[in-house]
Protein backbone atom coordinates (compact mmCIF):
# COMPACT_ATOMS: atom_id res chain seq x y z
CA UNK A 1 0.00 0.00 0.00
CA UNK A 2 1.06 3.73 -0.89
CA UNK A 3 0.63 6.78 1.18
CA UNK A 4 -2.53 7.82 -1.47
CA UNK A 5 -3.27 10.49 0.93
CA UNK A 6 -1.19 13.13 1.81
CA UNK A 7 -1.73 15.37 4.71
CA UNK A 8 -1.24 18.70 4.10
CA UNK A 9 1.18 21.35 5.59
CA UNK A 10 -1.17 22.45 8.38
CA UNK A 11 -2.70 18.86 9.14
CA UNK A 12 1.03 17.86 10.22
CA UNK A 13 1.34 21.43 12.07
CA UNK A 14 -1.76 20.49 13.93
CA UNK A 15 -0.26 16.81 14.94
CA UNK A 16 3.54 17.39 15.38
CA UNK A 17 3.63 21.95 16.80
CA UNK A 18 5.72 23.79 15.09
CA UNK A 19 8.19 21.95 14.56
CA UNK A 20 8.85 20.76 11.46
CA UNK A 21 9.41 16.41 11.28
CA UNK A 22 12.16 15.31 9.18
CA UNK A 23 11.33 13.85 5.80
CA UNK A 24 11.85 10.21 6.44
CA UNK A 25 11.16 7.86 4.02
CA UNK A 26 9.82 4.48 4.96
CA UNK A 27 9.36 1.26 2.02
CA UNK A 28 8.23 -1.99 3.49
CA UNK A 29 6.00 -4.23 2.03
CA UNK A 30 2.35 -2.67 2.40
CA UNK A 31 3.36 0.99 2.73
CA UNK A 32 5.51 3.56 1.24
CA UNK A 33 5.79 7.21 1.86
CA UNK A 34 6.67 9.92 4.97
CA UNK A 35 7.35 8.81 8.41
CA UNK A 36 4.75 11.92 9.33
CA UNK A 37 2.14 10.31 7.03
CA UNK A 38 2.23 6.66 8.49
CA UNK A 39 1.81 8.22 12.06
CA UNK A 40 -1.19 10.38 10.86
CA UNK A 41 -3.01 7.67 8.58
CA UNK A 42 -2.24 5.16 12.01
CA UNK A 43 -3.74 7.48 14.53
CA UNK A 44 -6.75 8.72 12.40
CA UNK A 45 -7.09 4.78 11.77
CA UNK A 46 -6.75 4.67 7.89
CA UNK A 47 -3.93 2.29 8.31
CA UNK A 48 -3.87 -1.33 9.93
CA UNK A 49 -0.85 -0.98 11.87
CA UNK A 50 -0.75 -4.65 12.20
CA UNK A 51 0.19 -5.02 8.91
CA UNK A 52 3.06 -2.63 8.46
CA UNK A 53 6.45 -4.22 9.65
CA UNK A 54 8.23 -1.25 12.34
CA UNK A 55 11.59 -3.28 11.29
CA UNK A 56 12.17 -1.42 7.49
CA UNK A 57 10.87 2.20 9.48
CA UNK A 58 13.13 1.86 12.29
CA UNK A 59 15.81 1.11 9.79
CA UNK A 60 15.06 4.36 8.18
CA UNK A 61 15.28 5.95 10.85
CA UNK A 62 18.48 5.30 11.96
CA UNK A 63 19.64 5.45 8.19
CA UNK A 64 18.14 9.07 8.46
CA UNK A 65 20.29 9.79 11.86
CA UNK A 66 23.38 8.52 10.28
CA UNK A 67 23.03 10.46 6.72
CA UNK A 68 22.31 14.11 8.49
CA UNK A 69 24.89 16.05 8.55
CA UNK A 70 23.84 18.86 10.34
CA UNK A 71 22.34 17.39 13.19
CA UNK A 72 18.36 18.91 14.31
CA UNK A 73 17.66 18.13 17.70
CA UNK A 74 14.09 18.88 18.09
CA UNK A 75 13.60 17.56 14.65
CA UNK A 76 14.95 14.24 15.87
CA UNK A 77 12.59 14.43 18.73
CA UNK A 78 9.74 14.89 16.56
CA UNK A 79 10.25 11.90 14.41
CA UNK A 80 11.92 9.72 17.26
CA UNK A 81 8.19 10.64 19.11
CA UNK A 82 6.02 9.74 15.93
CA UNK A 83 8.23 6.31 15.88
CA UNK A 84 7.60 5.46 19.83
CA UNK A 85 4.26 6.23 18.99
CA UNK A 86 3.94 3.47 16.29
CA UNK A 87 6.09 0.84 18.57
CA UNK A 88 3.48 1.51 21.74
CA UNK A 89 0.86 1.24 19.95
CA UNK A 90 1.83 -2.37 17.58
CA UNK A 91 2.97 -3.67 21.25
CA UNK A 92 -0.29 -2.88 22.83
CA UNK A 93 -2.39 -4.53 19.79
CA UNK A 94 0.10 -7.80 19.78
CA UNK A 95 -0.49 -8.44 23.15
CA UNK A 96 -2.75 -11.20 23.43
CA UNK A 97 -6.89 -9.92 25.25
CA UNK A 98 -7.31 -12.12 28.02
CA UNK A 99 -10.50 -13.63 27.70
CA UNK A 100 -12.56 -13.54 30.85
CA UNK A 101 -12.36 -16.76 33.37
CA UNK A 102 -15.18 -18.69 34.00
CA UNK A 103 -16.04 -18.07 37.93
CA UNK A 104 -14.69 -20.39 40.37
CA UNK A 105 -17.05 -23.23 41.75
CA UNK A 106 -15.21 -22.83 45.22
CA UNK A 107 -16.67 -19.61 45.78
CA UNK A 108 -13.18 -18.07 46.91
CA UNK A 109 -13.96 -14.71 45.31
CA UNK A 110 -17.72 -14.38 45.59
CA UNK A 111 -18.31 -10.66 45.94
CA UNK A 112 -19.17 -9.62 49.76
CA UNK A 113 -22.88 -8.53 50.41
CA UNK A 114 -22.39 -4.56 51.93
CA UNK A 115 -22.72 -4.79 55.47
CA UNK A 116 -22.68 -0.97 56.47
CA UNK A 117 -25.97 -1.66 58.25
CA UNK A 118 -24.13 -3.77 60.80
CA UNK A 119 -22.27 -0.14 61.82
CA UNK A 120 -25.58 1.83 62.19
CA UNK A 121 -25.79 1.73 65.85
CA UNK A 122 -22.05 2.80 66.45
CA UNK A 123 -22.82 5.73 63.63
CA UNK A 124 -25.08 6.63 65.89
CA UNK A 125 -23.16 6.68 69.10
CA UNK A 126 -20.19 8.23 67.06
CA UNK A 127 -22.17 11.49 66.43
CA UNK A 128 -23.91 11.36 69.95
CA UNK A 129 -20.06 11.74 70.84
CA UNK A 130 -19.10 14.04 68.80
CA UNK A 131 -22.58 16.35 69.18
CA UNK A 132 -21.50 16.33 72.97
CA UNK A 133 -17.68 17.27 72.10
CA UNK A 134 -19.19 20.21 70.06
CA UNK A 135 -19.78 21.72 74.07
CA UNK A 136 -16.19 21.43 75.09
CA UNK A 137 -13.59 23.99 74.41
CA UNK A 138 -9.79 22.99 75.19
CA UNK A 139 -7.16 25.61 74.76
CA UNK A 140 -5.56 25.64 71.28
CA UNK A 141 -2.38 27.77 71.65
CA UNK A 142 -0.94 29.53 68.83
CA UNK A 143 -1.55 27.07 66.05
CA UNK A 144 -5.13 27.03 66.60
CA UNK A 145 -5.76 26.44 62.55
CA UNK A 146 -3.90 22.91 63.03
CA UNK A 147 -6.94 21.17 62.19
CA UNK A 148 -8.33 23.13 59.57
CA UNK A 149 -7.52 24.10 56.13
CA UNK A 150 -4.69 25.76 55.30
CA UNK A 151 -6.44 28.55 53.22
CA UNK A 152 -8.72 31.07 54.33
CA UNK A 153 -10.47 31.25 51.52
CA UNK A 154 -14.39 32.04 52.79
CA UNK A 155 -16.56 31.03 50.35
CA UNK A 156 -14.40 30.60 47.03
CA UNK A 157 -13.51 27.56 46.30
CA UNK A 158 -10.14 25.84 44.69
CA UNK A 159 -12.14 25.99 41.27
CA UNK A 160 -12.92 30.03 41.56
CA UNK A 161 -8.90 30.28 42.51
CA UNK A 162 -8.06 28.33 38.67
CA UNK A 163 -10.77 30.47 37.08
CA UNK A 164 -9.36 33.69 38.17
CA UNK A 165 -5.81 31.99 37.26
CA UNK A 166 -6.43 30.92 34.18
CA UNK A 167 -8.25 34.36 33.00
CA UNK A 168 -4.89 36.36 33.73
CA UNK A 169 -3.01 33.38 32.12
CA UNK A 170 -4.49 33.76 28.51
CA UNK A 171 -3.52 37.53 28.78
CA UNK A 172 0.25 36.34 29.51
CA UNK A 173 2.19 36.38 26.23
CA UNK A 174 4.48 33.01 25.23
CA UNK A 175 7.27 33.09 26.87
CA UNK A 176 10.58 34.32 25.12
CA UNK A 177 13.12 31.37 24.90
CA UNK A 178 15.62 31.92 27.60
CA UNK A 179 19.06 29.61 28.37
CA UNK A 180 19.45 27.18 30.73
CA UNK A 181 21.57 28.42 33.07
CA UNK A 182 19.17 31.91 33.37
CA UNK A 183 18.97 33.04 37.14
CA UNK A 184 15.42 32.97 37.95
CA UNK A 185 13.83 34.77 41.12
CA UNK A 186 13.25 32.41 43.85
CA UNK A 187 9.51 31.82 45.00
CA UNK A 188 10.95 33.90 48.61
CA UNK A 189 11.77 36.71 46.32
CA UNK A 190 8.55 36.68 44.29
CA UNK A 191 6.68 36.08 47.44
CA UNK A 192 8.01 39.61 48.40
CA UNK A 193 7.37 40.93 45.06
CA UNK A 194 3.49 39.70 45.35
CA UNK A 195 3.13 41.04 49.19
CA UNK A 196 4.68 44.79 47.98
CA UNK A 197 2.03 44.36 45.20
CA UNK A 198 -1.26 43.43 46.68
CA UNK A 199 -3.77 46.08 47.53
CA UNK A 200 -5.29 46.97 50.65
CA UNK A 201 -8.94 46.56 49.40
CA UNK A 202 -10.12 43.52 47.65
CA UNK A 203 -8.91 44.19 43.91
CA UNK A 204 -9.65 41.23 41.00
CA UNK A 205 -6.24 39.85 39.53
CA UNK A 206 -5.97 41.65 36.56
CA UNK A 207 -6.37 45.13 38.39
CA UNK A 208 -3.18 44.66 40.63
CA UNK A 209 -1.03 42.65 37.91
CA UNK A 210 -0.42 45.06 35.45
CA UNK A 211 2.28 45.62 32.67
CA UNK A 212 3.42 42.73 30.59
CA UNK A 213 4.58 39.51 31.69
CA UNK A 214 4.69 35.86 30.31
CA UNK A 215 3.32 32.73 31.19
CA UNK A 216 5.95 31.55 33.26
CA UNK A 217 6.03 34.81 35.34
CA UNK A 218 2.05 34.61 35.84
CA UNK A 219 2.68 31.16 37.06
CA UNK A 220 5.32 32.16 39.42
CA UNK A 221 3.18 35.06 40.45
CA UNK A 222 0.29 32.37 41.34
CA UNK A 223 2.21 30.02 43.19
CA UNK A 224 3.50 33.10 45.23
CA UNK A 225 0.00 33.90 45.97
CA UNK A 226 -1.04 31.08 46.79
CA UNK A 227 1.64 30.58 49.26
CA UNK A 228 0.80 34.37 50.94
CA UNK A 229 -2.59 32.64 51.23
CA UNK A 230 -1.38 29.54 52.90
CA UNK A 231 0.93 31.93 55.53
CA UNK A 232 -2.42 33.81 56.17
CA UNK A 233 -1.20 36.88 54.81
CA UNK A 234 -3.96 37.65 51.99
CA UNK A 235 -7.67 37.66 51.83
CA UNK A 236 -9.63 36.21 49.29
CA UNK A 237 -13.38 36.90 48.29
CA UNK A 238 -15.59 36.04 46.28
CA UNK A 239 -17.43 39.73 44.61
CA UNK A 240 -19.80 39.23 41.58
CA UNK A 241 -18.51 35.84 40.51
CA UNK A 242 -15.00 37.52 40.45
CA UNK A 243 -12.30 36.46 42.72
CA UNK A 244 -10.58 38.86 44.94
CA UNK A 245 -7.57 39.92 47.07
CA UNK A 246 -5.80 42.27 49.32
CA UNK A 247 -3.57 42.28 52.47
CA UNK A 248 -5.00 40.49 55.45
CA UNK A 249 -5.76 43.50 58.03
CA UNK A 250 -3.76 42.60 61.11
CA UNK A 251 -5.85 42.50 64.26
CA UNK A 252 -3.56 44.90 66.32
CA UNK A 253 -3.21 47.58 63.35
CA UNK A 254 -4.75 50.73 65.18
CA UNK A 255 -7.71 51.91 63.38
CA UNK B 1 -0.76 20.94 97.27
CA UNK B 2 1.72 22.47 95.35
CA UNK B 3 2.05 19.70 92.91
CA UNK B 4 -1.43 20.62 92.08
CA UNK B 5 -1.32 23.72 91.47
CA UNK B 6 1.84 22.75 89.37
CA UNK B 7 -0.40 19.76 87.03
CA UNK B 8 -2.88 22.72 86.82
CA UNK B 9 -0.38 24.99 85.65
CA UNK B 10 1.11 22.61 83.44
CA UNK B 11 -2.30 21.45 81.78
CA UNK B 12 -3.06 25.07 81.13
CA UNK B 13 -0.42 26.10 79.13
CA UNK B 14 -1.08 22.80 77.44
CA UNK B 15 -2.92 22.72 73.90
CA UNK B 16 -2.94 18.82 73.24
CA UNK B 17 -3.47 15.59 75.98
CA UNK B 18 -0.60 15.23 78.30
CA UNK B 19 0.06 12.09 79.44
CA UNK B 20 1.05 11.48 83.64
CA UNK B 21 4.26 10.03 82.16
CA UNK B 22 4.93 13.67 80.47
CA UNK B 23 4.17 15.45 83.26
CA UNK B 24 5.77 13.64 85.81
CA UNK B 25 8.23 13.95 83.51
CA UNK B 26 8.41 17.71 83.79
CA UNK B 27 7.41 17.94 87.17
CA UNK B 28 10.20 15.42 88.58
CA UNK B 29 7.74 13.10 90.50
CA UNK B 30 6.77 9.41 90.18
CA UNK B 31 3.65 8.77 88.01
CA UNK B 32 1.83 7.46 90.97
CA UNK B 33 1.86 10.67 92.61
CA UNK B 34 0.50 12.88 89.56
CA UNK B 35 -2.36 10.10 89.34
CA UNK B 36 -2.65 11.24 92.73
CA UNK B 37 -2.94 14.89 92.14
CA UNK B 38 -4.41 14.57 89.02
CA UNK B 39 -7.55 13.09 90.50
CA UNK B 40 -7.73 15.72 93.39
CA UNK B 41 -7.30 18.40 90.58
CA UNK B 42 -10.13 17.09 88.67
CA UNK B 43 -12.52 16.52 92.09
CA UNK B 44 -11.69 20.69 92.42
CA UNK B 45 -12.19 21.91 89.08
CA UNK B 46 -15.63 20.04 89.37
CA UNK B 47 -16.77 22.14 92.38
CA UNK B 48 -14.76 25.26 92.19
CA UNK B 49 -14.34 26.36 88.48
CA UNK B 50 -15.51 26.78 84.95
CA UNK B 51 -12.71 24.63 84.13
CA UNK B 52 -12.74 20.55 84.27
CA UNK B 53 -10.42 18.10 83.80
CA UNK B 54 -11.50 15.24 81.14
CA UNK B 55 -9.40 12.27 80.04
CA UNK B 56 -8.93 12.65 76.02
CA UNK B 57 -7.20 10.83 73.43
CA UNK B 58 -4.96 9.18 75.15
CA UNK B 59 -4.22 11.85 78.50
CA UNK B 60 -5.78 14.77 80.18
CA UNK B 61 -6.14 17.67 79.22
CA UNK B 62 -8.48 20.79 81.13
CA UNK B 63 -11.34 22.12 78.96
CA UNK B 64 -15.04 24.27 79.45
CA UNK B 65 -18.04 22.80 81.30
CA UNK B 66 -20.75 22.52 78.93
CA UNK B 67 -22.56 24.47 80.23
CA UNK B 68 -20.92 27.37 79.10
CA UNK B 69 -20.76 26.23 75.22
CA UNK B 70 -23.20 28.85 74.09
CA UNK B 71 -21.54 31.49 75.37
CA UNK B 72 -17.98 30.47 74.28
CA UNK B 73 -19.36 29.30 70.98
CA UNK B 74 -20.84 33.29 70.59
CA UNK B 75 -17.32 34.57 71.89
CA UNK B 76 -14.91 32.59 70.02
CA UNK B 77 -17.41 31.66 66.75
CA UNK B 78 -15.51 28.31 66.07
CA UNK B 79 -15.74 26.74 62.57
CA UNK B 80 -17.44 23.98 62.60
CA UNK B 81 -17.45 21.12 59.86
CA UNK B 82 -19.95 18.91 59.96
CA UNK B 83 -19.93 15.26 59.21
CA UNK B 84 -22.14 14.34 56.38
CA UNK B 85 -23.78 10.40 56.79
CA UNK B 86 -21.56 9.12 54.04
CA UNK B 87 -17.83 10.21 55.95
CA UNK B 88 -19.89 8.96 59.19
CA UNK B 89 -20.00 5.56 57.48
CA UNK B 90 -16.26 5.82 56.40
CA UNK B 91 -15.37 6.81 59.48
CA UNK B 92 -16.41 4.12 61.27
CA UNK B 93 -15.69 1.32 59.54
CA UNK B 94 -12.42 2.89 59.06
CA UNK B 95 -12.15 2.91 63.09
CA UNK B 96 -13.80 -0.63 63.52
CA UNK B 97 -11.34 -2.09 61.13
CA UNK B 98 -8.42 -0.28 61.04
CA UNK B 99 -6.20 -1.41 59.73
CA UNK B 100 -8.33 -1.20 56.82
CA UNK B 101 -7.79 -0.78 53.13
CA UNK B 102 -9.71 0.81 50.50
CA UNK B 103 -10.70 -2.13 48.56
CA UNK B 104 -11.94 -3.52 51.60
CA UNK B 105 -13.68 -0.50 52.76
CA UNK B 106 -15.84 -0.62 49.30
CA UNK B 107 -16.84 -4.01 50.09
CA UNK B 108 -18.13 -3.72 53.54
CA UNK B 109 -20.13 -0.43 52.16
CA UNK B 110 -21.11 -1.61 48.71
CA UNK B 111 -20.33 1.77 47.14
CA UNK B 112 -16.99 3.89 46.18
CA UNK B 113 -15.46 5.03 49.30
CA UNK B 114 -12.18 7.24 47.94
CA UNK B 115 -13.35 10.37 47.95
CA UNK B 116 -14.88 9.67 51.93
CA UNK B 117 -11.24 8.32 52.55
CA UNK B 118 -9.34 11.52 50.90
CA UNK B 119 -11.74 13.82 52.70
CA UNK B 120 -11.31 12.31 56.05
CA UNK B 121 -7.62 12.41 55.55
CA UNK B 122 -7.62 15.97 54.71
CA UNK B 123 -9.53 16.51 57.87
CA UNK B 124 -6.80 14.51 59.58
CA UNK B 125 -9.57 12.09 61.50
CA UNK B 126 -8.01 9.06 58.84
CA UNK B 127 -4.35 9.00 57.93
CA UNK B 128 -2.08 5.94 56.09
CA UNK B 129 -0.88 3.86 58.61
CA UNK B 130 1.15 1.34 56.45
CA UNK B 131 0.29 -1.26 53.49
CA UNK B 132 -0.37 -4.38 53.40
CA UNK B 133 2.04 -7.17 52.12
CA UNK B 134 -0.26 -8.52 49.34
CA UNK B 135 0.45 -7.79 46.12
CA UNK B 136 -0.54 -4.57 45.01
CA UNK B 137 1.04 -3.69 48.53
CA UNK B 138 -2.27 -1.48 49.24
CA UNK B 139 -1.99 1.69 51.68
CA UNK B 140 -3.81 0.67 55.06
CA UNK B 141 -6.04 3.56 56.79
CA UNK B 142 -6.54 3.68 60.06
CA UNK B 143 -7.49 6.83 62.89
CA UNK B 144 -5.69 9.41 64.36
CA UNK B 145 -5.02 10.82 67.59
CA UNK B 146 -7.39 13.99 66.18
CA UNK B 147 -10.42 11.35 65.42
CA UNK B 148 -10.14 10.45 69.44
CA UNK B 149 -9.97 13.99 70.31
CA UNK B 150 -12.72 14.91 68.12
CA UNK B 151 -15.38 12.06 69.37
CA UNK B 152 -14.11 12.65 73.46
CA UNK B 153 -12.26 8.96 73.00
CA UNK B 154 -10.11 7.99 75.65
CA UNK B 155 -9.01 5.17 73.25
CA UNK B 156 -10.04 2.96 70.40
CA UNK B 157 -11.25 0.38 73.64
CA UNK B 158 -14.13 3.53 74.22
CA UNK B 159 -15.60 2.62 70.85
CA UNK B 160 -19.28 1.20 71.59
CA UNK B 161 -19.20 -2.74 71.31
CA UNK B 162 -20.34 -3.78 67.82
CA UNK B 163 -21.83 -7.11 67.06
CA UNK B 164 -20.84 -8.08 63.55
CA UNK B 165 -22.67 -11.11 61.96
CA UNK B 166 -19.48 -13.10 61.28
CA UNK B 167 -20.69 -14.35 58.50
CA UNK B 168 -20.79 -11.36 56.31
CA UNK B 169 -17.08 -10.79 57.32
CA UNK B 170 -15.71 -10.20 54.13
CA UNK B 171 -12.84 -12.69 53.69
CA UNK B 172 -10.24 -10.21 53.25
CA UNK B 173 -10.63 -8.65 56.38
CA UNK B 174 -10.32 -10.18 59.47
CA UNK B 175 -8.95 -7.95 62.59
CA UNK B 176 -5.22 -9.12 61.98
CA UNK B 177 -4.41 -6.14 65.24
CA UNK B 178 -6.69 -5.54 67.79
CA UNK B 179 -8.19 -1.89 67.93
CA UNK B 180 -6.18 -0.52 70.62
CA UNK B 181 -2.52 -0.58 68.47
CA UNK B 182 -0.09 2.17 69.38
CA UNK B 183 -0.95 5.58 69.34
CA UNK B 184 -1.21 6.50 65.53
CA UNK B 185 0.12 10.17 66.18
CA UNK B 186 3.06 8.63 66.95
CA UNK B 187 3.64 7.07 63.74
CA UNK B 188 2.71 10.28 61.90
CA UNK B 189 6.01 11.40 63.60
CA UNK B 190 7.94 8.57 62.36
CA UNK B 191 6.77 8.93 59.02
CA UNK B 192 9.08 10.06 56.44
CA UNK B 193 7.48 13.30 55.78
CA UNK B 194 6.62 14.32 59.28
CA UNK B 195 2.91 14.24 58.65
CA UNK B 196 1.55 11.25 57.13
CA UNK B 197 -1.88 12.25 57.70
CA UNK B 198 -1.42 15.12 54.57
CA UNK B 199 -1.41 12.44 51.46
Amino acid sequence: MSALVQPNPQQIAAVFGVIEPPPIHVECETFQGPLTTLFIMVRDHKVDLLGVPLGPICEAYLRYLLETTEPHLESHAVAVSALCYLLEKKAWMLIPIEQDEEPDDDGLFDEVEPYIHEFLPAIDDLLNRREDREHLFFRTGENSNVYELPFETSEVTSADLAKAFEKLLSKAKPDPPRPVSDQRRSLSEQIILVLKSLPDTPQALEEFVTGEFTRSEVVWWFLALLEIIRLGQASVTMDDGIVKFCKKQSRSAPA
Amino acid sequence: MRLVLALEALLFVADSPATPDELAKALGVPVFEVEEALEKLGGRLHHTSALQLVRIAGGYQVCTKPEFAEAIAKFTQPQTHKLSRSLMEVLAVVAYKQPITLAELDDVRGVDSGYGVRQLVERRLVCEIGRRSTPGRPILFGTTQQFLHAFNLQSLEDLPVVNFESDNLPKAIGMEHPPDQPSLLDQEENSPSGDASLV
